[in-house]
């Protein structure tokens, strides 16, 4: 094996075994933890033997195992950027609510009617 | 006493009437960044509506201050989340002093007073529940070009994805009844609340109609301008946000 397969399991394996204990403690939602452990073990075997997943892609019509890859890095990618957006949104709704709530505590009473000299609304904040 | 405000009359059963419709209703302004003429709107707003709700959301030109000597409350939005969230959180503040309806109103001069009274009146009477301004209901010649097709090209989605009928979809003059304002909850932070709003009514089974109305496009409402990239922009948040939820 190249130096450099040996760098990249390193890391994928440093990542797996970061993922087990996160999703142990539960700080990684169990479904997830699992979905990142298979996708961290299948990258670490596909840097053990290429081959194996150049065969693979054989099998379902594909020449070589890079584009097999590169295939499913694409939904994966655009996956992951969906999973981020609706959490986005999420967060920014619930943004929404707190400031909402402040504005409404912190309500500041305006000044008089000028128009009649009538005091626009005389209940309390 | 300004222009647009209703005359006072001697003391008669419709101005009675009329003061009673304004007092029940409450105006909620969403203000962004309009400090040379928010004091302006609001007291001719004021001289009319009793209740006038400004929500600053997080201006950084001074329009808060420039609100408050006019504003019956002022609320803030201690950072910018949007016309739609400045919309929903002054009908929730005025559903809870007991407002009997709620209107939208411009911060920045576009609308008549006039037609509110208008609207109201007829919330009030029962004729309708959500009433709600058009302004292609006259021709529309003081509309631009540019943002009567944007405008026109709305309607004709909402047509489509949503069978609204409405003729003015984009419109930020409407009154509520009481109980149309408990159950349309503005989600839509930025300007897609426009169009959620236009699922909302036609979800509600709430009596609807479209009054004509007139919108004043001043050289300072052209000067803000409204681009086409805008209409995109409030596209693509109403998608997302009926996929998303």
């Amino acid at each position: 094996m190249s130096p450099f397969q040996w760098i990249l399991i390193g890391v994928l394996g440093a990542t797996l075994g970061g993922t087990i204990l996160a999703t142990t403690t539960r700080r990684l939602a169990p479904g997830t933890g699992v979905l990142f452990a298979i996708l961290l073990l299948v990258g670490i075997l596909a840097t053990i033997d290429p081959d194996r997943v150049t065969r693979i892609a054989n099998v379902v019509g594909i020449q070589r195992g890079a584009d097999l890859l590169l295939y499913l890095l694409v939904p994966a990618t655009i996956a992951g950027f969906l999973a981020m957006y609706v959490r986005l949104r999420r967060v920014r709704r619930e943004m929404t609510i707190v400031v909402r709530r402040l504005a409404q505590i912190e309500a500041e009473p305006g000044g008089p009617r000028k128009e009649d000299g009538i005091a626009g609304d005389d209940s309390s904040p | 006493m300004p222009a647009d405000a209703i005359q006072p009359a001697s003391g008669g059963p419709v101005e009675l009437r009329d003061r009673e419709i304004c007092a029940g209703t409450w105006v909620v302004v969403p203000l962004y960044n309009e400090a040379s003429v928010i004091a302006d709107v609001l007291h001719r707003l004021r001289a009319t509506f009793p209740n006038v709700v400004v929500v600053d959301d997080g201006s950084t030109d001074g329009s808060a201050e420039a609100a408050r000597p006019e504003a019956t409350w002022l609320l803030r939005h201690i950072v910018n989340r949007g016309q739609g969230a400045a919309l929903q959180t002054g009908t929730e503040f005025a559903l809870s002093r007991g407002a009997e309806r709620i209107a939208h109103f411009d911060a920045d001069g576009q609308h008549r007073v006039r037609d509110l009274l208008e609207m109201s009146r007829l919330v009030a009477s029962g004729e309708c529940e959500i009433c709600l301004g058009d302004r292609f209901a006259d021709g529309a010649e003081e509309v631009p070009r540019g943002r009567r097709l944007l405008l026109r090209a709305a309607v004709l989605f909402h047509r489509i994805a949503s069978g609204s009928d409405l003729s003015d979809v984009h419109n930020g003059l409407r009154v509520l009844s009481r109980r149309a304002a408990e159950r349309m909850e503005i989600t839509a932070d930025r300007m897609a609340h426009a169009s959620e709003l236009v699922d909302l009514v036609a979800n509600s089974n709430l009596p609807v109609r479209q009054v004509p109305v007139r919108i004043r496009y001043s050289e300072y409402s052209r000067g803000k301008g409204q681009r086409w990239t805008g209409g995109f922009r409030v596209l693509f948040h109403y998608l997302v946000g009926r996929i998303f939820g």
